[in-house]
């Protein structure tokens, strides 16, 4: 237990409104988008500032107290479960963006910024942020950057690091150092880039300064209709070969489909193996013929059907079969439990057998819809929470998946992190010589290891109340 | 003495000599190993005598940085030549070290895919040249540079063990991005033994348009016009006076790269040509856009008492250029300029060795004030003499040397060469 001196300094710190401490109100923060896994902390801080952020660490420092970051919660591998760290400390007060500079393409937005509002604000300029997770309307900017996000247009756009040119970093000791900024090419090591990603082990990430791109003059998005994934990854190699960068070549298989068709009736044969969705994006010239060109890779790889959006409303509709395909899932099973995994994008036809053999073998159901473009898997394992057998069942079905992905070449995560959930498969893809140089790494930034532990690396695991989930992972 | 030949074999050691001096400082030996396992058993007996090691290619890119403190072994990795694994369908390439990237990009071009990173002199640049100096070039504007590109590096660290970070997936966030860390250290923090990149499609048509200006300012303004219109460049480079080797008078100018396939390119064309008109400015069509994108690309390399590289917001690079050059006029001397548009980096061309000193004193207070940077990215030794050549690195200095000492304890990579004197 914490000491209500502690406490009482924190609240010092915040506000009465700041703590959040009674039972009730913490079981909200027991767990985030990763459901499988619960663990409630002792108090939640919730700063408005980073002055306050910096201030809090202080007084954690003083008492050599761990901590976990939080931002929105929306994290899908349970990178903000409390383990070992009686104390969360939540950006979603830090919620400013503060400065827009439309010339430069650059933003300056605090940690608790939602990552849609970034992009609301500088729409009008014609710029956008690039990185749109699935979460993009819930997700916070110190979220992605702790997780290094991806979504649907990393293939041609990159993930959160290649976007973050500054952080304002609020070390465990409550230092706030100040690392790159709207300057490239500062001299030194590259921290953001290490900072990104680093799944809040290095401290509380409180502003950041963000790289716009411009808004796509122009948009051409196919939906491809296929026998089979395999002839679906066909196509997806052939758009590969035939030097088309997509914005995004999206795949979704059979139960998928017929989920997706089942809630929003958008015409999608329930028959289909797969379905592509594929956006090609950019000046208008020469959009048609990148266009023409993906048809007919897609006709040599035998699709049955394509479909053209021919106005934004069309694009939408097709875009939605994609982004609330997880939403549909919602039909077809009480529960389910999202994957991330990666392959080289020629291995993609494998990982689909393999996890069509994997369900055999555990009885489950497992729905597939993935970044394709980038062999980036979200396999979707439906199961009943109150079948105790089947949740174990999913598991051990997840394990071999990912054993598979890394044993394919490929990585056990692309977008989600490693968090809690992936901490006993890191030897599968690192040796202990890699592991150690990480582990140096973060010492470099958190000596005391206090800032969200236990966390990626296989230490000894504290214990956590594992229980059947209550609500399900939204992606 | 250690016995580097009975470690790496005869043939492959040599005492060091004038050519082999790194700003100067001459190594005793210079230590070629042709195997990963052999540059581990180097670094080993280096860090238990405690020598100084630098890591080379084939040298090309050794007048960046401060002069090394130390040198005792020069390690050069260029017997570490093979293209490990190229999948073209998954847009990825594994490569050694020592690999130039002229012979990279000749065996990714037979799959009209790139690496599209473009530094000077491909032919002596090394895959981990490129790396640990973070080389780039005009294509940097829109296709990012090496920390954009790099996906997976294995590293001999300072106890010889081989340690990997990344991977070979395009998309991948397990565990901390350690190949960041070597990017652009200068070698600082272990020797880079193999890399694993994205690769691109290239695009089959490359042009450029080169935008006659008056003045530097009115060439950046011109360029970020260029940057938002649909011209949607390849690359955009910003010339002052004397900037462009061939350029249309003794003026400054906008130039964009255009790339893609037949249509398109021609359509951006018709797009600059239109910014052109709408500003008053004579544009000059290049049909090879590639050949010119090259020959700016060498201006970092170009014979120069040193290169200065200065960064600053996009909107400020005509005001940093007319800032370098009136400084050196007030000094009796003479800069070119040359900077990329998108990215807001300056690189100035000095051939005084006298006039580097005073010149970066002079400037560099103003751009660090203002955010800037100003590096003295490659000189003359005679012109490092006396110089700070990396300038202030920011508040992060105390985790740099933190991460120097934590990766490199011993002080055996590359001593004083980077930022800080790590």
């Amino acid at each position: 237990m914490l000491p209500a001196s502690l406490v009482a300094r924190l609240r010092a710190v915040v506000g009465a409104d700041g703590i959040v401490d009674r039972p009730e109100a913490l079981l909200v923060y027991e767990c985030d988008g990763y459901t499988l896994e619960r663990a409630a902390p002792e108090v939640v801080v919730l700063p408005r500032t980073p002055a306050e952020v910096s201030a809090v660490l202080r007084v954690l420092a003083a008492d050599h107290v761990s901590f976990v970051p939080r931002g929105a919660g929306t994290g899908l591998s349970g990178g903000t479960l409390p383990i070992g760290a009686p104390v969360m400390i939540g950006t979603s007060r830090l919620g400013r963006i503060e400065t827009i500079d439309v010339r430069n393409h650059r933003i300056v937005a605090q940690a608790g910024v939602v990552n849609q509002w970034v992009t609301n604000a500088v729409r009008a300029h014609g710029l956008c942020y690039a990185p749109d997770p699935s979460s993009q309307p819930a997700c916070s900017i110190g979220g992605n950057i702790a997780e290094n996000s991806g979504g649907p247009h990393t293939l041609k756009y990159g993930v959160t690091t290649n976007h973050v040119l500054g952080v304002e970093l609020a070390l465990p000791s409550g230092e706030l150092v100040t690392l790159g900024g709207a300057v490239e090419d500062r001299p030194g090591y590259d921290l953001v880039g290490l900072v990104v990603g680093a799944e809040g082990t290095f401290g509380i990430v409180t502003r950041a300064t963000l790289r716009l791109v411009r808004v796509p003059a122009a948009h051409r998005t196919l939906l491809a209709v296929f026998d089979s994934v395999d002839a679906a990854s066909e196509a997806v190699s052939g758009i590969i070969a035939a030097g088309i960068v997509p914005a995004a070549l999206e795949m979704m298989d059979r139960l998928i489909v017929q989920a997706v068709e089942a809630a929003f009736k958008v015409g999608l044969p329930t028959d289909a193996g797969a379905v592509l969705l594929i956006e090609i994006d950019g000046p208008a010239a020469g959009l048609d013929a990148h266009a023409a060109r993906a048809t007919a890779v897609c006709r040599t790889a035998g699709v049955r059907e394509i479909r053209i959006a021919r106005d934004e409303a069309e694009r939408a509709a097709l875009w939605k079969c994609r982004k609330r395909a997880f939403g549909a899932v919602g039909r077809l099973a009480p529960n389910y439990c999202t994957q991330d995994g990666v392959v080289p994008r020629t291995r993609v036809p494998e990982i689909v057998r393999h996890i069509a053999a994997v369900a055999a073998r555990h009885r489950l159901r497992i729905a597939n819809v993935f970044h394709a473009g980038d062999g980036n898997i979200h396999p979707i394992l439906l199961f009943d929470e109150r079948d105790r057998d089947e949740v174990a069942r999913v598991r051990a079905a997840g394990r071999e998946i990912l054993e598979t992905c890394v044993a394919l070449g490929g990585s056990l995560t692309g977008e989600h992190g490693i968090g809690v959930e992936k901490v006993a498969e890191m030897p599968l893809l690192f040796g202990p010589d890699d592991l150690v140089a990480m582990t140096r790494l973060r010492a470099v930034f958190d000596p005391e290891g206090r800032a969200n532990p236990h966390k990626i690396f296989p230490d000894a695991k504290v214990c956590v109340e594992t229980r059947v989930p209550r609500r399900q992972a939204a992606v | 003495m250690t016995d580097w030949a009975a470690l790496v074999g005869p043939a492959w050691v040599a005492s060091g000599g004038a050519a082999d001096a790194v700003d100067g400082v001459v190594p005793a030996s210079v230590v070629r190993p042709g195997s990963l396992a052999e540059v581990q058993t180097v670094v080993r007996a280096v860090a238990e005598h405690r020598h100084a090691l630098v890591a080379s290619g084939r040298g090309a890119h050794l007048d960046m940085g401060a002069p090394p403190a130390r040198l005792d072994v020069l390690l050069r990795l260029d017997r570490l030549t093979r293209v490990v694994d190229h999948q073209a369908a998954d847009m990825t390439v594994t490569v050694e070290a020592g690999c130039p990237l002229a012979a990279l990009g000749a065996a990714l071009g037979s799959a009209g895919q790139w690496l599209s990173l473009d530094p000077p002199r491909p032919e002596e640049t090394t895959v981990g040249g490129l790396v640990a100096a973070n080389l780039s070039g005009p294509l940097r504007a829109s296709q990012g540079g090496v920390r954009d590109l790099l996906i997976g590096l294995r590293v001999v660290n300072a106890d010889g063990a081989v340690v990997a970070g990344g991977g070979r997936v395009v998309k991948n966030v397990a565990g901390y991005d350690l190949p960041k860390l070597h990017v652009g250290a200068l070698g600082s923090v272990g020797v880079i033994v193999e890399a694993t990149f994205k690769v691109r499609p290239r695009p089959p048509v490359e042009e450029a348009v080169v935008v006659a200006c008056r003045t530097a300012r009115e060439a950046a303004e011109t360029a970020l016009v260029l940057r938002d219109s649909d011209a949607a460049p390849l690359w955009l480079q910003v010339a002052g006076a004397g900037g462009l080797p061939e350029g249309p008078g003794e003026g400054a100018a906008a130039v964009v790269g255009l790339g893609g396939i037949a249509e398109e390119v021609a359509d951006a064309r018709a797009c600059v040509e239109r910014v052109g008109a709408s500003l008053g400015l004579r544009t000059l069509f290049v049909t090879d856009g590639a050949a010119l994108r090259a020959r700016l690309g060498a201006f970092a390399v170009e014979p120069a008492a040193a290169v200065l590289r200065a960064a600053t917001l996009p909107s400020e690079v005509g005001s940093v250029m007319e800032r370098l050059a009136a400084t050196a006029r007030e000094r009796q001397t003479v800069v070119r300029c040359l900077a990329d548009a998108a990215t807001g980096v300056v690189r100035a061309a000095l051939t005084e060795v006298l006039a580097v000193g005073p010149l970066v004193k002079t400037v560099r207070p103003d751009l660090e004030r203002h955010g800037g940077t100003l590096v003295v990215e490659r000189a003359v030794p005679d012109a490092k003499v006396g110089v700070d050549v990396w300038g202030d690195p920011g508040p992060g200095l105390r985790l740099m040397r933190g991460l120097k000492a934590a990766f490199d304890p011993g002080g055996i990579f590359s001593p004083g060469r980077y930022v800080g004197s790590l």
